[in-house]
């Protein structure tokens, strides 16, 4: 009792400030570090690339056209209607890339505008060519976008000409799989990507990228590597298209609560 | 050099405030620098752990549980700026304490060298317990997002090694201003 009578006296106002500091932090950690990513938009401010150079994004932009005439045309082919297609091109916003993850585990990007722009978590960022990611928190002049290279980030995709469903996830080097549903998929190589309508956090219809190589021997799923069809390395910047996460899709219940830990 | 015109003038509350400045004020930078990406700074697309760097120069001046501390906030702070698993608040533990054990004698703290050789090894111990975390998740749940613990070691590799180098040869940069000040 003594000794720690005497312990308290030396080192109440240690103890007190360590777990204030670590309440501090705790709190911060809790607020996706908002506060920081505020001030780190101000101090960048005068560096963040200006509105006028879109252009040299042009021919990028047309990759993206041709997959989504080539996305079209499928979709014209099979009698299928695109319902979602008009609802997709709602109001969208052009944000800046100022700041890519703070660790190197992670693939991530930060952008100059935030929920003051309307912008809301779980938003879909697209880039010059096709998908980017996914709005995953927001502060008030910035956000934060988890890019599909990253390995907490899946999402439903199916072959564009032959409707094989698969599904698309990062890996922690950075390359994206996509893990085939049957075991003798149609595909090869230079075939489009695109996000299926069971893909619950993205659109359907969006381009992802193309085939670039395959294992169809590989268990328990046949695998292809995807060549994203945006430069996310060298990504400047993104278009952001409001999204509302889906809630019904046309898939039986046991996979929609799988869905939680499977994007 | 700023300390030798100021030394008589200050009493010691207006220093502690002035300590608690840089404290606050330099471990603030770190966390500035790091979504920063510019010329010379990346590598392999890894960029330099400035809040490792960070922990490591405060452990060298004090005790392991001040090392620990400092770990955990900074470590908790970049989670915020991230996401919540794997934690860095273990990683960043983990380098304070360990740092704070090797300056026995006080010869380290002067020798910059020394440091950067330091920074060096914490590097390579963050990114093996980042590893682990992951390791763990994809060995214990069944819905792990880790593929295979294969892409895990090997990105281990890639991750820690050019971390390691770049946060060493960073290393200076943060030690000459926080040691002079530190050290008095």
């Amino acid at each position: 009792m003594f000794a720690l009578r005497r312990w308290w006296d030396r080192y109440a106002t240690r103890a007190g400030l360590a777990t204030l500091v670590v309440g501090l932090a705790w709190a911060l950690r809790q607020s996706q570090g908002a506060i920081i990513y505020e001030i780190y938009q101000v101090l960048t401010a005068p560096l963040q690339p200006g509105l006028t150079q879109v252009e040299r994004l042009e021919n990028a932009y047309i990759l993206e056209l041709q997959q989504r005439v080539i996305e079209l045309e499928n979709q014209n082919q099979g009698l299928r209607e695109n319902l979602n297609y008009a609802e997709n091109q709602g109001q969208v916003t052009v944000a800046a890339v100022i700041g890519r993850s703070s660790d190197n585990w992670w693939q991530q990007i930060i952008v100059n505008k935030g929920s003051s722009e309307g912008i809301t978590a779980g938003d879909m960022a697209t880039g010059p060519g096709g998908l980017v990611g996914r709005v995953v928190s927001v502060s008030p002049n910035t956000s934060k976008i988890l890019l599909v290279t990253d390995p907490t980030s899946q999402m439903g995709v199916k072959v564009s000409r032959s409707r094989a469903l698969g599904v698309v996830r990062g890996n922690v080097d950075g390359r994206v799989v996509m893990q085939f549903f049957e075991t003798t998929p149609d595909v090869k190589p230079g075939d489009v990507i695109v996000t299926s309508s069971y893909s619950r956090l993205f659109p359907q219809g969006v381009p992802v990228g193309r085939i670039e190589s395959m294992d169809l021997k590989k268990s328990p799923a046949p695998e292809a590597v995807i060549q994203l069809s945006s430069p996310l390395n060298i990504l400047e910047w993104v278009t952001i298209h409001p999204f509302e996460a889906k809630t019904d899709v046309n898939a039986p219940p046991a996979e929609i609560v799988d869905d939680e830990s499977l994007h | 050099m700023t300390a030798s015109k100021g030394k008589e003038t200050l009493s010691d509350f207006q220093k502690v405030c002035l300590n608690i400045a840089v404290i606050v004020g330099s471990s603030l930078i770190c966390l500035l620098l790091s979504p920063m990406r510019f010329p010379g700074i990346e590598l392999l697309g890894v960029a330099p752990n400035w809040l490792l760097i960070w922990v490591v120069i405060w452990s060298i001046h004090q005790s392991a549980v001040n090392g620990a501390i400092a770990g955990i906030v900074l470590g908790l702070l970049q989670d915020g700026l991230t996401g919540p698993f794997p934690t860095h608040a273990l990683s960043l533990l983990a380098v304070g304490m360990l740092t704070a054990r090797l300056q026995r004698q006080r010869l380290i703290q002067e020798n910059v060298v020394l440091v950067a050789f330091i920074v060096f090894g914490m590097a390579v111990v963050a990114a093996t317990i980042m590893a682990l975390q992951m390791s763990f998740q994809h060995l214990l749940w069944p819905n792990s997002l880790y593929v295979s613990l294969w892409q895990i070691w090997r990105t281990h590799q890639r991750v820690a090694l050019s971390s390691a180098i770049l946060s060493s040869l960073w290393t200076p940069a943060l030690y000459y201003p926080l040691h002079s000040w530190w050290k008095r």
